[in-house]
C-alpha cells in the first residue's frame, strides 16, 4: 500500500520560507478554497498557512545551532484527527495515505485540531472549516503537468532541495532510502500516530586530510608548446563593463 | 553590499581572503572560488570615468563612463586642487577606487552643496528616506531643508517607485514604476549576469500581466528622456529617435556601432545563430521567451577551471570579445595599482597628481600594496568604553530582494523585528527577554524590543534590516506592527565620520573603495524606564493616504490569481 510523505532535511534547510509562500500561493487557489488573511495590512496580521517554519536555537554560546524547522501535516499512518471527526469529514485515503478534509462535510467543530498532537491543522475563520496540508493532491496526479512537476509546491520551491517527496512504503524509493541511510526520524513517535513525514537530522561535516594528500605527485609544471600571438579587431567587453 | 565588505576595512579584509585563497591555490579550482563569465578579467585595462571637471559640460555627453576602474592617480575624477568633481566624491582622493559610487553620501553632499549644489535629484528604487540611508532622521530633514532665502536645498526631487515608500512621501514628482511582473528586464552580460561556473548565462524578464493604472517601467522613462534630450546613444545623427522602446533598445543597442556586443549574449546574429557577439537579432526576445528566458552556454570541460591561465578558455574569451587579450590574468598579490596611489601620497611621483595635503597620510596608510588589518575607521574615532558593542543587520531570507516585504503574506512571516542580544550581555545590562530597551550610539538612539540569543557573540547585537517601517508607509495602517514595534538600526549609523585630520565630512566608508561602513557602528544598551511608552522610537508623523490609494481590506482571500474583495 502506498504512503506518500515528505522527508525534510534539517541539515540543509536555511529557513528561507520559500516552501511557506509557495504552498500558500498554490493552495489558496486549490480545492480547499482561499486561504484567508485577517488584518492583512493592519496591526497583528494573521492568516491560514498549511506550512510554517519555526526557527529556534539549540545549545549555549558558543556551541549554538540555529535550527529551521518546517512544519506541516505529517499524514500519520494512524491519524488521531480522523476517528474524532463527528461527520466523517476528516479521512485518510486508502490509495496513497494522504489525510484530507472533505470541506462539504466539515462543520468546523475543531475536534481534529484538539486531537492532533502536532498542531498542524488550521481553522479557516471565514469559511469555518478545518484546513491542512494536502500534499498538493491537486498537483501530484495532474497529468497535464510535466511529470517532473507532479510534486507538492513546497518541494518544487525549495532552493536547497531540503524537501523530498515520495512513497515511504516503497523500500527502494528516494524517501525510504533517505530515511534508512541518513537517520530519518518521525516526530514524537511515542504518541503512536506513526507520522508518514520524516525529518533528516542535522549532521556535523568533518574532513580528514592525510599528509600524503598535501603533496602533488603529478605536478604539471612543464614547458608547453609556444603558440603564435593572436589578436582580434574591434571592441570587447573591456571597453564597456563598469562593475 | 553586505558581509565582510560592509566595513571601512572591508577592502583589505576581502583582499586578505582573496590572497589566502590564491596562496592555497583554490582560485577557479574544484571546490574553490570559481569564476563566472565574464570573469576573470584583467585590471587594468578597463573602462574609465572622465578625469577632470572638463569632462562634464552642459548639453554634452559625459566624456567617459559614469563608473569605472581607476588604475592610476591620473584616472581619478578630480579638479586641479585634487578635490572631488562628482556629487558623491567617488573616484576622488577621498575614495579613489569607488567603483560602485557612494550613493549613501549623495543627499548629505547635495544638502551641504559640497562639492556643488544640485537642482534635481532623481531616485529609482532606493528608499533613501528610510532603510537605504545612514543617519535616517537627519537625511529626512535634509530632504526638506531650506536655505536662508527660503528655497529648498534640494529643490526638485523625482522618485520612481512601485510602492508608497517612505522615500516617495518626499517626492515632488512621483513616477509610478511597474513591478517585475509587468515589464521587460535583462540581467545582462554588460552588467551583472547570472552566469554559472560552467559558462556564461544571462536572462530576461517578460511581462506576464499588464501594468496597472499609469505605471510605466522606469527603463521606458529613461529611454524617453534620453531620446528627448537627444543623447547620442539614443538618437541618429539627424537627431531622430533611435529606439522605439526598451525591448527595442535591448535588441539593437551595441556598445559601439557594429560591435556586435549588446545587452544579451544569446541568439545574436540575424537568425539567432550566434552568441556572445553578433549583429542584433529582431527575434531575440521571442527566442529568450521560448527558452524559459535564459541563455546558457556551457563551456567545454577543459575551459571550466583555472581560467586565469587556461589558454583554451582565454582564447575562447578573446574570440567571443569577452576580453581583448588572451594573456594570463595574474592575481595581484602585491598590488602595483595600490602602490601607485601610495607613491603619489608620498610625493614620489614627480609631476604627477598628488592628494590634497589633508588626505596624504590617509592615502599613504590605506593604499598599502599588501593587505593589512586595521580597526574600522568609526571605531578608531569612538569611545569604545562608552559604546562597547558592535551592532549590525541582516536581511531576512524570506524577504531577500523583496521590494514589497509589506505584502500580506511576507509580513506575517516577519511582522516586526527584535534586537538580538546575547543572553548574558542582556542580563548584565538588566534587559529582559522580550522587553523594551534602548540601543544608543554616538549618533542617536532607538527604542526597540530585545530578544535573547545564544547564537550571537556577546560583543555584538543585530537585527533584521528594513522590517521596521514608518507609520503609514507602504500602504500599511499607521498602527501596523512594523512601525509600532519594528525599528530601523539606520538611525544609529552615521554617513560621515567624526571630524578628523583627513577632513570634517569624510564619508563613513572604506578609504580605498568608498564601500559604506554599514556594520561599523558601536552601541551601548540599557533597559527602558517603566513609565516609557511601549512603542519603538523614533516615531514620525504618520503618512497620510494619497488620493487614489486603495482602502485596506479587513481581510483578504486570494483565489485563482484574482482577489475576492471583502471588507
Amino acid at each position: 500500500m502506498t504512503q506518500l510523505a515528505l522527508v525534510i532535511d534539517l541539515n540543509v534547510c536555511v529557513g528561507c520560507h520559500a516552501c511557506v509562500t509557495s504552498c500558500k500561493q498554490w493552495n489558496t487557489s486549490g480545492p480547499a478554497g482561499y486561504m484567508s488573511d485577517d488584518n492583512p495590512y493592519d496591526k497583528d496580521p494573521t492568516g491560514t498557512f498549511f506550512n510554517r517554519v519555526q526557527t529556534f536555537e539549540v545549545g549555549d554560546y558558543p556551541n549554538t545551532e540555529t535550527v529551521h524547522f518546517p512544519k506541516s501535516c505529517l499524514h500519520c499512518e494512524d491519524p488521531p484527527c480522523v476517528p474524532v471527526c463527528p461527520t466523517g469529514a476528516s479521512y485518510k485515503r486508502e490509495s496513497d495515505g494522504i489525510v484530507l478534509v472533505d470541506y462539504d462535510k466539515c462543520i468546523g467543530c475543531k475536534y481534529c485540531s484538539w486531537a492532533c498532537p502536532y498542531g498542524m491543522r488550521e481553522i479557516d475563520e471565514h469559511q469555518k472549516v478545518m484546513k491542512k496540508c494536502t500534499l498538493c493532491v491537486d498537483r501530484i496526479y495532474d497529468t497535464s503537468l510535466p511529470e517532473a512537476e507532479r510534486k507538492p509546491a513546497c518541494v518544487m520551491a525549495c532552493p536547497t532541495n531540503a524537501r523530498l517527496f515520495g512513497d515511504v512504503h516503497d523500500p527502494e524509493s528516494e524517501v525510504s532510502l533517505a530515511i534508512r541511510e541518513r537517520g530519518g526520524y518521525p516526530l514524537m513517535p511515542e504518541w503512536g500516530t506513526k507520522p508518514a513525514n520524516h525529518y533528516l537530522p542535522r549532521r556535523k561535516t568533518r574532513i580528514t586530510i592525510h599528509e600524503d594528500e598535501l603533496i602533488r605527485a603529478d605536478n604539471p609544471l612543464k614547458k608547453e608548446r609556444k603558440q603564435a600571438p593572436h589578436t582580434i579587431e574591434g571592441p570587447t567587453l573591456d571597453d564597456s563593463t563598469m562593475w | 553590499m553586505r558581509g565582510l565588505a560592509a566595513h571601512s576595512n572591508g577592502f583589505h579584509s576581502i583582499r586578505s581572503l582573496s590572497i589566502l585563497m590564491s596562496i592555497l591555490g583554490t582560485i577557479d579550482r574544484p571546490g574553490g572560488f570559481r569564476h563566472k563569465a565574464p570573469f576573470p578579467r584583467p585590471i587594468p585595462p578597463c573602462a574609465k570615468t572622465p578625469t577632470g571637471p572638463e569632462g562634464v559640460q552642459p548639453n554634452t555627453p559625459l566624456a567617459g563612463m559614469p563608473l569605472g576602474w581607476p588604475a592610476d592617480p591620473d584616472d581619478l575624477f578630480v579638479d586641479e586642487q585634487g578635490e572631488p568633481v562628482r556629487i558623491d566624491k567617488a573616484f576622488s582622493w577621498e575614495h579613489p577606487l569607488a567603483v560602485h559610487g557612494l550613493m549613501h553620501n549623495v543627499i548629505t553632499n547635495a544638502w551641504r552643496g559640497d562639492p556643488y549644489k544640485i537642482d534635481t535629484l532623481m531616485i529609482f528604487m532606493a528608499n533613501m528616506a528610510w532603510n537605504s540611508s545612514m543617519n535616517t532622521v537627519d537625511v529626512r530633514q535634509m530632504l526638506n531643508d531650506k536655505d536662508e532665502n527660503g528655497e529648498f536645498k534640494i529643490p526638485f526631487l523625482v522618485v520612481c517607485d512601485a510602492f508608497q515608500s517612505e522615500m516617495v512621501a518626499f517626492a515632488d514628482l512621483v513616477l509610478p514604476d511597474t513591478t517585475y511582473l509587468e515589464r521587460h528586464d535583462v540581467m545582462s552580460m554588460l552588467d551583472r549576469p547570472i552566469s554559472e561556473y560552467d559558462g556564461p548565462v544571462d536572462s530576461v524578464r517578460v511581462p506576464v500581466v499588464p501594468p496597472k493604472g499609469e505605471c510605466k517601467p522606469f527603463q521606458e522613462v529613461l529611454i524617453e528622456l534620453g531620446t528627448r534630450l537627444k543623447l547620442p546613444a539614443f538618437t541618429h545623427e539627424d537627431g531622430s529617435r533611435k529606439f522605439r522602446d526598451y525591448p527595442d533598445f535591448v535588441i539593437n543597442y551595441e556598445t559601439a556601432p557594429g560591435s556586435g556586443i549588446g545587452f544579451l549574449a544569446g541568439w545574436r546574429g540575424k537568425g539567432g545563430e550566434k552568441f556572445m557577439k553578433g549583429e542584433p537579432n529582431p527575434s531575440q526576445w521571442e527566442l529568450y521567451e521560448k527558452n524559459n528566458c535564459v541563455f546558457h552556454y556551457e563551456l567545454p570541460r577543459s575551459y571550466q577551471y583555472m581560467r586565469n591561465w587556461n589558454q583554451g578558455y582565454l582564447r575562447w574569451a578573446q574570440d567571443h570579445s569577452l576580453t581583448r587579450y588572451a594573456e594570463p590574468i595574474n592575481i595581484h598579490i602585491y598590488s602595483e595599482v595600490l602602490q601607485k596611489f601610495r607613491l603619489a601620497a608620498q610625493g614620489r611621483t614627480p609631476g604627477g597628481r598628488v592628494p590634497p595635503e589633508r588626505l596624504r597620510k590617509r592615502v599613504d596608510t590605506y593604499f598599502d600594496p599588501l593587505p593589512f588589518y586595521y580597526e574600522p575607521l568609526e571605531a578608531q574615532y569612538s569611545d569604545k568604553h562608552r559604546y562597547p558593542l558592535n551592532a549590525l543587520t541582516q536581511r531576512p531570507m524570506a524577504m531577500y530582494h523583496s521590494w514589497d516585504s509589506q505584502n500580506a503574506w511576507l509580513r506575517q512571516i516577519h511582522t516586526y523585528n527584535y534586537l538580538y542580544v546575547n543572553a548574558q550581555t542582556a542580563q548584565a545590562a538588566g534587559i529582559v527577554d522580550g522587553g523594551w530597551m534602548w540601543a544608543e550610539s554616538q549618533w542617536g538612539k532607538v527604542r526597540c524590543l530585545c530578544r535573547y540569543s545564544q547564537a550571537v557573540e556577546p560583543g555584538t547585537v543585530w537585527t533584521w534590516n528594513a522590517v521596521g517601517k514608518a507609520a503609514g508607509a507602504w500602504g500599511l495602517s499607521p498602527q501596523a506592527n512594523e512601525s509600532q514595534q519594528g525599528f530601523l538600526l539606520n538611525h544609529l549609523i552615521s554617513e560621515e565620520l567624526p571630524a578628523h585630520s583627513a577632513g570634517e565630512h569624510i564619508s563613513n566608508s572604506d578609504p580605498v573603495t568608498g564601500q559604506a561602513g554599514w556594520y561599523d557602528v558601536r552601541v551601548r544598551i540599557y533597559p527602558t524606564d517603566a513609565e516609557e511608552p511601549e512603542v519603538s522610537s523614533p516615531q514620525f508623523e504618520p503618512l497620510q493616504p494619497v488620493p487614489g490609494q486603495s482602502k485596506r481590506p479587513s481581510w483578504l482571500a486570494w483565489f485563482a490569481g484574482g482577489k475576492k474583495g471583502h471588507r
